[in-house]
């Protein structure tokens, strides 16, 4: 078959600064293309120019050739590329929150009734609700997902939103080549699969599939080809068959990764906090009726399918959600979860939605790595005045963030540069040394190494690892990174429902964890 | 302050201020004169801009509810004028009653504004309004004794203007007035708007203060981060309101007259204009923002009053300045939506 896409010594550079260098591309009809490469190594400009982002032409075009389906591409707005049967699938979500799913996938290409389409014209036509949802319903059916399709994306998980996205793309007749941006990466294992296999189907009906990803062990999984990019250029590619994670990951940073390893230990020390019948109301990920022990200075890992309540048990901890039941902290019940009283209890969450929850993007890095030491402990605090006005003490905290700069090696040009100008991994670090600097003995992290690079994400885990062993901090990781918890943790339990399913050890077998996330008791000699 | 950059309001602002001033100069005027009313109008006018900073940061946005502030100075002015008091005792005893008042006012106003998190630009502009008519009956109805502060005939209901000459006009004007020929620098008014903003930018450098910032931020960092969002939020808004208290006293002192009734409702548009034109988004504001703003604005209204009288026809000032302080609302309006989309 044919080249949908043809991409010839394309460059690009932001304000003099090379943002791609002479990039060849092709992907044929029918076919799975995929690109990784490290944070910043050109892959989101590829899109942007791809999909006819303004941005790319008001920063002063691109050099390079490209050709669709046979014709040079000279887009100029997203409407238009759409309209030439393009389709893309963000990052960030683009679904209306107050429709329905139904409405969302079929949103511009409703299906009317007949007659009135005659009285008043299509455009002017009554929606065949039934209908509309009967097709949406098809096309979601076609990624392997279940849901009421009168459900308001407003009340969706994450998850189901990712699907919501592909489906109102893929809905659409006239598509030849759709662009996925990390469509996995805020889906669990287990969706993601089933995700890759719509793909799969999607492809074979000649389709053309542009898929960015981090992980790996997908693009190896379904990719017909792979390009790897550093630094904005091309530099290898391969085809199925001689594809293999190590070779990627070599690629995508220019040498070897040390994986992180902790040894394993059985730990049976007095219990650090005990949750009994504990429900948390968070919509899209409640926790109902959950018991869970987690013992002093262990690792305990809290997996399962995303919608079965894992983020919830930090939230519900810090009273962002209402909650129900018993918490039992150091042998004492706490009454009601206030966020400032359980962090002075010794008490730490870091959410997973790091951009909306986790940081002060506009504050510089100092700021943010001091910011709850100061309100919560007044650790910064001079002296006078008593705390109620509570100065900073700027000397006392430039000693303080320089050290943690450099112990974590956060890299900033200074602690005085905003956070939002650093990538996803180091500002990952800024929170945990935020987290340490209130010493907690028992920190919650959610989803520790989403969305950054592969070489950060070690270096994250085994940050983590150290703060265990040398801070002896309790740490219970919500991740859906199966093979990282299996790395890191001393226990790895797994929710479905809301509630603890199984408790499980890194050295399980994978078909347990398997059973376990699907919520099926596994018999085994 | 520190990465200040200029925008497309701000130069629009810019060019026409020197077009004025060219203009000014081209019809002969005083431009010293001129400059050293514009200090004046400056700090006349700037402490109400200042107002709108605590709320701006905290995430509440544009205080279109400073009537009630102002109504809390004013009815603080009207004490201090019942008692007779003069001279800067009288001043600062009607910022004293004035702070009490507000502080009062805004932590209802507060209250309300935390039950319509998200929607207290349209939620302010309301109760702005409301608090307007149901003060005509306090001026109405109100036990004032000073038969100067009444109406003439009747003796009973406060005058929709009430001269300040014969008890605290301009002594904030007037005191530490430093004359270099025909150049008048008004220390005193300066150092006193000095002192507001540099108790502002105290504020910010505290507890309370940085958790006023972190919460305009991001909301729920700063509730996971352990800090009562209700209270910080409730604390800005007094704030803002007694600033608006502090406002209208400057203003009054400067102008000559406590002007009652209807004059506060139209009060917080040129104030919401001037932060504009400083650069404010809606968002965190510095405030060195709001004192450029206020400058520029004040400044162009200054000209354009003796310029439009000289070559246009002199009703023309007053649509100049409605038009000038309502389309760059507007503007910034259209400007932020812009913004939204794009991140």
């Amino acid at each position: 078959m044919g080249n949908i896409l043809e991409i010839k010594n394309l460059s690009k550079s932001y304000n003099g600064i090379p943002a791609l260098t002479k990039v060849n591309l092709s992907v044929k009809a029918g076919e799975i293309h995929g690109i990784v490469g490290a944070n910043g190594s050109g892959k989101s400009t590829l899109m942007n120019i791809l999909f006819g982002n303004p941005i790319i032409r008001e920063t002063g075009g691109y050099q390079g050739k490209i050709a669709y389906a046979g014709k040079s591409l000279q887009a100029k707005s997203c409407a238009e590329v759409i309209r030439m049967g393009m389709g893309m699938v963000h990052q960030e979500f683009a679904l209306l929150p107050d429709l329905t799913i139904g409405e969302n996938i079929k949103l511009g290409r409703e299906e009317t009734y007949q007659f009135t389409d005659r009285l008043f014209g299509k455009k002017l036509s009554f929606i065949d609700r039934k209908r509309n949802d009967t097709s949406a319903a098809r096309v979601l059916k076609k990624l392997g997902i279940d849901v009421d399709v009168g459900v308001k994306i407003i009340n969706l998980s994450t998850n189901t939103r990712q699907f919501v996205e592909i489906a109102r793309e893929i809905a659409r007749t006239d598509l030849k080549l759709l662009l996925l941006d990390e469509p996995t990466a805020v889906l669990s294992k287990d969706d993601a699969s089933n995700l890759i296999e719509a793909l799969l189907g999607l492809a074979k009906d000649g389709l053309g599939i542009l898929f960015i990803s981090h992980r790996l062990e997908e693009v190896q999984q379904i990719c017909d080809r792979v390009t790897v990019f550093r630094d904005g250029a091309v530099v290898s590619q391969y085809h199925k068959g001689e594809i293999s994670v190590n070779n990627l990951a070599r690629d995508m940073i220019g040498h070897t990764v040390q994986l992180a390893n902790a040894t394993k230990r059985a730990m049976k020390t007095r219990p650090a906090i005990r949750f009994q019948q504990f429900s948390v109301a968070m919509p899209g990920e409640e926790i109902k009726d959950l018991d869970l022990t987690v013992f002093a200075g262990e690792i305990l890992g809290l997996t399962g399918l995303s919608g079965h309540g894992k983020l919830a048990l930090g939230y519900g901890l810090m009273g962002m959600y209402p909650v129900a039941g018993e918490v039992i902290y150091e042998n004492k019940k706490i009454d009601t979860l206030l966020a400032k009283t359980n962090i002075l209890k010794g008490m730490y969450v870091l959410p997973d939605d790091r951009q909306a929850l986790g940081i002060l993007p506009e504050h510089s890095v100092a700021e943010n790595i001091i910011f709850t030491g100061n309100q919560v402990k007044d650790m910064f605090s001079r002296n006078f005045g008593r705390s109620f006005l509570g100065f900073i003490d700027q000397k006392k905290a430039h000693r303080y963030v320089d050290q943690v700069v450099q112990d974590f090696s956060i890299k900033c040009s200074s602690p005085k540069q905003k956070l939002k100008e650093l990538s996803g991994g180091n500002q990952q670090k800024v929170c945990l040394a935020r987290a340490l600097t209130v010493n907690p003995q028992l920190l919650f992290v959610a989803e520790p190494t989403r969305g950054i690079d592969i070489s950060a994400k070690e270096k994250i885990l085994n940050l983590l690892i150290d703060i265990n062993r040398t801070k002896h901090t309790t740490l219970v990781i919500a991740s859906s990174e199966l093979d990282e918890l299996k790395r890191v943790c001393d226990r790895i339990a797994v929710m479905v429902n809301g509630s603890i399913f199984k408790i499980l050890f890194p050295d399980s077998p994978d078909l347990e964890f398997g059973l376990a996330l699907a919520g099926e008791e596994g018999t085994y000699a | 302050m520190r990465n200040y950059k200029i925008k497309p309001p701000q130069i629009i602002i810019l060019i026409f201020l020197m077009i004025l001033v060219l203009l000014a100069y081209v019809l002969q005027m005083d431009l010293v004169i001129l400059f050293n009313e514009s200090l004046t109008k400056l700090v006349m006018n700037g402490v109400l801009v200042l107002a709108l900073i605590p709320m701006l940061n905290v995430g509440a946005g544009m205080n279109f509810g400073l009537p009630v502030g102002i109504v809390g100075g004013l009815v603080g002015l009207c004490i201090a004028v019942n008692f007779r008091l003069t001279g800067f005792f009288g001043f600062f005893m009607s910022l004293f009653f004035s702070l009490v008042i507000c502080a009062i006012l805004g932590w209802i106003y507060g209250r309300l504004l935390n039950r319509v998190k998200g929607r207290e630009e349209i939620a302010g502009t309301f109760i702005g309004f409301s608090m307007i008519p149901l003060m005509n009956y306090f001026w109405t109805l109100a036990p004032f004794q000073n038969r100067q502060m009444l109406y003439p005939i009747g003796g009973q209901g406060l005058r929709p203007k009430i001269s300040l000459e014969p008890y605290f006009y301009n002594v904030l004007d007037n005191f530490c007035l430093l004359k270099i020929g025909a150049l008048e620098i008004p220390l005193g008014l300066l150092a006193f708007y000095a002192l507001i903003c540099l108790f502002l930018y105290l504020f910010f450098r505290t507890k309370s203060g940085r958790a006023t910032l972190a919460t305009g931020e991001n909301e729920a960092f700063a509730r996971l981060s352990g800090i009562d969002i209700g209270r910080i939020r409730l604390l800005a808004i007094v704030l803002s309101t007694m600033l608006a208290g502090i406002g209208i006293c400057v203003y009054a002192q400067s102008y000559g007259f406590i002007q009652l009734y209807d004059e506060p409702l139209s009060m917080a548009f040129p104030a919401i204009s001037a932060v504009l034109i400083g650069g404010s988004t809606g968002r965190r504001t510095w405030i060195f923002e709001a004192v450029l703003g206020a400058y520029l604005l004040q400044t162009i209204y200054l000209l354009t009053v003796p310029i439009a009288n000289e070559i246009l026809i002199p009703e023309v000032t007053e649509i100049l300045r409605t038009f000038i302080t309502y389309s760059i609302i507007l503007y910034a309006l259209l400007y932020r939506d812009k913004r939204g989309i794009s991140h």
